[in-house]
């Protein structure tokens, strides 16, 4: 975070939207700062296109006031909002070749002959496509198909973009690569980013900032690292990341110190971050690769016997079943010479107290 | 496959047989010969009722066109079940027949009909603008029974068009005059085509409207088909023409599914 605060790009103030009994959106407040690569970050009906839609203009808010670039958008039609969005089934104009549709927002711009071909051939030039300039889109794969949306978008230097799943349809590699694109651009370019995914790893990849959603709310938001180390509700921990969640309740010493009680035994943990008040229900999470297999009882361990063993090529899932009858996932780094764990062995699954985090337990229902 | 037999024995017995008859008719007279056609060729009659034909057709499909499409934008902006209703309103015209059609039409157009009544009642004077029995008369007819079909076909290509591809455009700043120009109107052409195309060979083989609402100008091919069969009963001349309304008819059927492929092409590429 820089010192002085950069000024707000996009500013929701208390924005909600309802389709008749449904609540798409609660009241939400988000506000996204000039430059920043935002991810809207959640499951399926989060509300993250609606989200979206409302700041590109194609939805209107039930309530609250959206403001952009310091100016108030909350009726303004989308083709006066000046901003760029890239869709998840590319939108590209299919009776007009490559050039034509990169030209298209320029020509809406009114800008000369001369100028249009110029600007068209950089962005062929940054998105490294030149070749196909005179091709239909449908003449092209996914992938390419979605590099002329990125370079329709970004031809007419719009402050903000908003992307709906940009590459969803595309293949696992294909993904990566166009995540690392858009990334590149975004810092070559400077462009305020707010981009939707359902895919965390996605999420984790690319943000300044994951706002994550869930029910219309947002549930927490914060950087890439703070929403994995630091997760405040059970939805965040079991969102980002993969989970151990211990239920118990909560114990506090004289001195202070924190523990949950639980059905697997007694765990001091760090003070959590919320209040917990001695006696509250509480969960305890702890990261599988914070875990490792232990051989005798450490300061933070549970006995059980492994249940399975998968192979991830760089890293091992362990399956550890507790006496309860509850799952313990450990991952570990696969090295070679590691000592190999099978079926059956009896083992300990052990972690450094300081690792485990206190939870309020996730509502019910 | 055997159900197939009688169906195709009755097709053979009402469609070839008089079709076969028909151009055996125009290719002999005693004796076999082109004649019948060269002197259609050369018929001043003939060539002006073809060039009639032609202009009343075109001039009734683009009528038509003009109407027509404005209906299917506003159509296809309907939720389905508004639309629905719509299209219902828009079939209307099949449930009457065109005889009571055409005399309701005079009712409304002709010299005694409601709007020159109006007309005079607003002017204060006697209005009589002719617009029956003259080729006003003829297309104001013939776009009654041939918008239906102009405004399915185009409305087929508007719902085909993605909303996304307008949201786009609208969010690179597009107003809503490029939109259609641009999108719209170029995506629609499929429709648009095969609107013209079923409008034009619809409104070829016109018969009963030109000679109820028509003058003795707007005489169509058809018309001529039956001055030769009943008035000169010529009926050489009579069978070659209907072979010429039927080979112009054919080519148009086949252009229109040229048409018909190439828009499913379209549709499939997107
Ligand atoms: N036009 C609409 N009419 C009624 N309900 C709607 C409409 N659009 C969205 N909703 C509802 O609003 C909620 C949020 O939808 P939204 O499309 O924003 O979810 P999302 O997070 O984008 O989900 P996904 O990951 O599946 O795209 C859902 O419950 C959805 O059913
Ligand atoms: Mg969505």
């Amino acid at each position: 975070m820089t010192a002085t605060p950069v000024p707000a790009m996009v500013e929701l103030q208390g924005v909600a939207k309802r389709y008749g009994e449904v609540n798409a959106l609660h009241r939400v407040d988000l506000s996204i700062a000039k430059g920043e690569f935002v991810t809207l970050l959640g499951p399926s009906g989060s509300g993250k296109t609606t989200l979206l839609n409302l700041i590109a203009g194609m939805i209107t808010p039930s309530s609250g006031r959206i403001v952009i670039d310091g100016r108030d958008a909350t009726t303004l039609p989308t083709n006066r909002r000046g901003l760029g969005m890239v869709f998840q089934n590319y939108a590209l104009m299919p009776h007009m070749t490559v050039f034509e549709n990169i030209a298209f927002p320029l020509e809406v711009r009114r800008l000369s002959k001369a100028e249009i071909k110029r600007k068209v051939g950089e962005a062929l030039e940054l998105i490294q496509l030149g070749h196909v300039a005179n091709r239909k889109p449908r003449e092209l794969s996914g992938g390419q198909q979605q590099r002329i949306s990125l370079a329709r978008c970004i031809v007419y230097n719009p402050t903000l973009i908003l992307m709906d799943e940009p590459l969803g349809a595309l293949d696992k590699k294909l993904r990566e690569q166009m995540q690392l694109e858009i990334k590149r651009l975004h810092a070559e370019l400077g462009i305020t980013m707010l981009y939707v995914t359902h895919d965390q790893d996605e999420a984790l990849t690319m943000s300044d900032r994951i706002v994550l959603m869930n029910g219309g709310r947002i549930e927490q938001q914060g950087a890439p690292d703070t929403l994995y180390f630091r997760p405040e509700t059970v939805f965040s921990a079991e969102f980002i990341g993969s989970s151990n969640l211990i239920p118990g309740t909560v114990e506090i010493d004289a001195d202070g110190a924190y523990a949950l009680k639980t059905a697997l035994g007694r765990f001091a943990a760090p003070a959590p971050d919320m209040a917990l008040a001695a006696g509250a229900p509480a969960v305890l999470l702890v990261r599988p690769e914070n875990m490792a297999l232990a051989a005798a009882p450490t300061a933070a361990s549970v006995a059980g016997h492994i249940e399975d063993s998968i192979l991830l090529g760089g890293v091992v899932r362990h399956f550890v079943r507790c006496a309860n009858g509850s799952t313990l996932v450990i991952q570990e780094l696969n090295q070679p010479g590691r000592s190999g764990a099978h079926r059956g062995d009896a083992v300990r699954a052990a972690w450094q107290p300081q690792h485990g985090r206190l939870l309020p337990p996730a509502p019910a229902g | 496959m055997l159900l197939l037999a009688p169906l195709t024995a009755v097709m053979l017995l009402i469609l070839i047989y008089p079709l076969g008859l028909t151009l055996w008719t125009s290719l002999y007279n005693g004796r076999f010969s082109f004649d019948a056609y060269a002197e259609l060729a050369s018929s001043t009659l003939f060539l002006r009722v073809l060039r009639n034909t032609f202009e009343i057709a075109v001039g009734g499909t683009l009528v038509s066109l003009l109407f027509g499409y404005p209906v299917a934008l506003h159509l296809a902006a309907q939720p389905p079940r508004k639309r629905t209703a719509y299209l219902i309103m828009v079939m209307l015209p099949f449930w009457t027949s065109i005889l009571v059609k055409s005399f309701a039409l005079v009712a409304v157009f002709g010299n005694q009909g409601l709007i020159n009544q109006f007309l005079g009642f607003v002017s204060g004077g006697t209005v009589n603008l002719p617009m029956m029995f003259n080729r006003v008369g003829v297309i104001l007819g013939m776009i009654n029974f041939l918008l239906p079909f102009m405004i399915l076909s185009i409305l087929g290509s508007l719902l085909s068009l993605d909303r996304r591809l307008i949201l786009a455009a609208e969010t690179m700043g597009a107003g809503p005059l490029r939109i259609f120009w641009k999108i719209t109107l170029p995506l629609s052409m499929p429709g648009v085509l095969a609107g013209v195309l079923i409008n034009i060979t619809l409104s070829i083989g016109m018969y009963i409207t030109p000679a109820l609402l028509g003058g003795r100008q707007d005489m169509m091919v058809a018309n001529l088909v039956d001055f030769y069969t009943r008035q000169t009963l010529d009926w050489t001349a009579a069978s070659a023409t209907a072979m010429v309304l039927l080979i112009l008819s054919g080519l148009l059927v086949a252009m229109l599914g040229k048409v018909r492929g190439a828009a499913g092409l379209a549709g499939a590429g997107a």
